[in-house]
């Protein structure tokens, strides 16, 4: 049953990491920065969650709040960071997004305090479900559950809708979306709002499973995040969704099967470095 | 005359579509081969091939006796077989000059240790302001690039090349986008390559200047060689016509 | 000089010492590496490793230059491998990785990092002013590297690698080069240090370290020799003019790599010299 059971632990991961890639990619397709910022955008969310929820009592207050907060600070990223640098080679707004990690986890510290902060009534990170013999806590099933909703949902809405479209167009060929009328700036607006709010909703998530929020919870998750994405052939999503899974459950297994050699957070990098050397495109990618 | 590059049936596709089928040429010491053909015949494919930027699926590559399929592009530049890109490529962040003068200092590039060693710029400064001047852009020297007009940027990936003292020069359409009279003018310097020791496969569009600097013509189409020959014998050949205008 | 002053320049020492070592790579050669700590690291339980085994200060200089040198150009081959903005991540994942051995290591001490190394057989004084020496041998190397062949064609490779292929310049072992200097530079910092603390931790070398060490590089101007000597002294110093600055040293190390980005990505280098700083 262990093997069983770490897949589906992996997977659960793995849909974490899901909600934090796609934000990421989404920004890489379309503007090739590498979003290190994200993880501050992450830990945003969490500190929404926990303290509007402890404030207010009501989890889905508090889970809205993140989501909107963040998707809020997602779009001020845009247009205060990059925009105005836009023109540069990669590598300026790559060091402006480090920089503002740094400024926003640092702010975490000072407006929350350096030790971490905890949901006053969490019990669903306890109580758990067994499942065919595996027990999950109902915040890993949630975690599931609102990965697939919004994956879905947003797949919807690029599949389906008029400004979907016009977004996909945007990250193929801005030039040719334009000139078909798609406003670029818009879909960028789109992109950050979208992408954030995803990741806001993932930190409080994460906050409630590890019942623990600190400045800085980001790191880790979203580094890795990062590592998903260039496994999936950075800027697409299909690849970043598969990507992500597969991280999770392989860290999974090595979390067990290479404990006394690697911690859990180097697995998920030294998989990407073995990947990169077979295949410097990524997973998915193309050359 | 000897042969100083030749290439054995070179094949090579892209997603299942073949842009080069078995195609077998070779180059005399001290010529000026024009390779031509229609628009996709696959000439700039060929040129990459021998040139290492492009690895053949089958077929050789042979360059001054030696075989050099496996090389890649850089040490084949190395052993004199220079190349030009089609859309030129300077160092934008360096001067005109400083283009041409890494090129002379090849010697010193060869290798880190040989790089390391040496800080003098002062020899390659020399020899490159003589290309400089020999290509017409001695006034330019110090200027970026950038604000260069396409026609000396042409002349600069040409300066640029020949001032790693190639063997043979493969030249990837060095008239394209010029004027009649700019084409005309870099086309003489081209001219005057092989008497200095240069020999040349120039692939080009511009058939009026080909006709006029080509000692000998290989003609391109589809992938494979459809004729090769003097300039006026092989433009005769009613084959090439059809091949260029789609009628007979 | 006073204890405190030769600890400040042994430290100012290392760091220049790491700080023109990512120069080399990102500065000169244009890789991005995200993971120089994990190869101050590598130096330093080298050094440490075999300092506790007994071996002079020299051979564990010698090795811990040598094991961070030879990691480096093993790091570097996916430099050669991958598109450049994967080598950003992929370098921040080596510091993982090497973070993540360490800290399961019973033989290199786990959590707790190594402990009770031997002195270096020099005062605090003289110990100090040998880092400083070494300190600026290397602003020697990089400066002579900088004005030599080596840098000329080091400039090529991060202007257009494909360009540079073409005038005959093998980029593969001139990307290798710098990734083995700057690497090797870093590991003779961490043995430095080892002699310098006197106890090592896994935590010393993390991603938040190598962030640092980017942040003295960029804000002197990448690819500047005195640009980012005087911005590695200046930010070293930074946290010993006042209480808050030390509080707030990575809130302020982030927020001067946003506006340096912002208003003059050629650095303090940039804002003298308006193009292509020596």
């Amino acid at each position: 049953m262990l093997f069983a059971e770490l897949i589906v632990k992996g997977l659960v991961y793995g849909c974490m990491y899901a909600m934090m890639a796609v934000g990421l990619t989404l920004v890489y397709g379309l503007l090739r920065i590498l979003h290190i910022a994200h993880a501050g955008v992450f830990a945003l969310g969490a500190y929404m969650a926990v303290t509007v929820t402890n404030a207010t009592g009501s989890l889905a207050f508090g889970f809205v709040i993140a989501a909107a907060v963040s998707a809020v600070a997602g779009i001020a990223i845009y247009r205060l960071a990059y925009q105005p640098i836009l023109h540069h080679s990669a590598f300026v707004p790559m060091v402006v997004s480090i920089g503002l990690f740094i400024v926003m986890q640092e702010g975490f510290r000072l407006i929350f305090g350096a030790y971490g902060i905890a949901f006053d009534d969490n019990p669903w990170y306890v109580a758990h479900v067994d499942l065919a013999g595996i027990s999950l806590t109902y915040v890993e099933i949630a975690m599931v559950v609102m990965s697939v909703v919004l994956l879905v949902g947003f797949g919807l809405f690029a599949g389906l809708t008029r400004a979907g479209i016009g977004w996909r167009a945007t990250v193929t060929d801005p030039q040719m979306a334009t000139s078909f009328g798609v406003d670029p700036v818009r879909v960028r607006y789109l992109n950050f709002l979208f992408g954030s709010a995803l990741a806001g909703i993932a930190g409080g998530l994460v906050g409630l499973l590890n019942n623990y929020v600190e400045p800085t919870m980001g790191g880790a998750v979203s580094y890795k995040a990062l590592a998903i994405v260039v496994l999936g052939g950075l800027g697409s999503v299909r690849g970043t969704l598969i990507a992500s899974l597969v991280l999770g459950v392989v860290e999974s297994f090595g979390a067990i099967y290479l404990a006394d050699i690697f911690d859990r957070d180097a697995i998920g990098f030294l998989f990407l470095i073995v990947v990169l050397m077979v295949r410097p495109q990524g997973l998915l990618g193309r050359r | 005359m000897s042969t100083l590059g030749r290439i054995d049936d070179l094949h090579i596709s892209f997603g299942g579509v073949a842009a080069a089928n078995g195609v077998s040429f070779s180059v005399e010491r001290g010529e000026l081969l024009a390779l031509i053909g229609p628009n996709g015949a696959g000439k700039t494919t060929v040129l990459r091939m021998v040139a290492g930027i492009l690895r053949p699926d089958r077929g050789r590559v042979f360059f001054d006796d030696h075989d050099v399929t496996a090389l890649p592009a850089h040490a084949r530049v190395r052993r004199g077989l220079g190349f030009t890109h089609q859309i030129v490529r300077p160092f934008y962040g360096f001067s005109t000059i400083e283009n041409v003068m890494l090129a002379a200092g090849h010697d010193r590039t060869a290798s880190p240790w040989r790089a390391i060693a040496g800080r003098s710029r002062t020899k390659a400064r020399q020899k490159a302001q003589a290309f400089l001047d020999r290509f017409g852009l001695g006034a330019q020297a110090e200027q970026s690039p950038r604000t260069l007009p396409l026609g000396q940027r042409k002349r600069l990936e040409v300066a640029r090349a020949i001032a790693l003292e190639p063997k043979l020069l493969l030249l990837d359409e060095p008239l394209a986008g010029l004027s009649s009279v700019e084409a005309l003018a870099v086309a003489d310097l081209i001219r005057a390559l092989p008497g200095q020791g240069v020999t040349i496969v120039l692939v080009e569009h511009n058939l009026s200047e080909v006709l006029r600097v080509a000692d000998r013509l290989v003609v391109l189409d589809a992938g494979k060689v459809l004729a090769e020959g003097a300039p006026a014998d092989v433009m005769a050949r009613a084959d090439v016509r059809q091949a260029y205008t789609g009628v007979l | 000089m006073s204890a405190y002053i030769a600890s400040l320049v042994s430290v100012i020492g290392i760091n220049l010492i790491l700080a023109l070592g990512l120069n080399i790579i990102t500065g000169f050669c244009g890789q991005v590496s995200l993971g120089h700590a994990a190869f101050y690291g590598l130096g330093a339980y080298t050094a440490a490793y075999l300092a506790k085994l007994g071996a002079p200060l020299p051979l564990t200089l010698l090795a811990g230059t040598a094991m961070a040198g030879a990691i480096g150009i093993v790091v570097g081959l996916t430099s050669l491998r991958v598109r450049h903005d994967f080598l950003a991540v992929t370098t921040m994942g080596i510091g993982f990785v090497f973070l993540g051995f360490v800290r399961k290591q019973k033989w290199l001490g786990g959590e707790l990092g190594i402990s009770g190394i031997p002195g270096p057989g020099l005062d605090a004084v003289p110990y100090a002013l040998l880092i400083a020496a070494f300190a600026m041998a290397v602003a020697a190397l990089s400066l002579w590297i900088k004005l030599s062949w080596m840098g000329f064609t080091f400039d090529a490779v991060a202007d257009d690698e494909d360009a540079a292929r073409t005038v005959g310049v093998n980029v593969s072992t001139y990307k290798l080069t710098a990734f083995g200097i700057g690497t090797a530079l870093a590991g003779t910092a961490g043995g430095l240090y080892v002699y310098f603390a006197r106890i090592i931790l896994p935590d010393t070398f993390d991603f938040v370290q190598s962030i640092a060490v980017l942040t003295m590089v960029v804000i002197g101007g990448t690819g500047s020799v005195w640009g980012v000597f005087a911005s590695t002294i200046a930010l070293t110093l930074l946290p010993e003019v006042s209480r808050a600055a030390a509080d707030y040293r990575l809130l302020i190390f982030g927020a001067m790599l946003m506006l340096v980005m912002r208003f003059s990505p050629g650095g303090l280098a940039g804002l003298v010299h308006r193009r292509r700083p020596a």
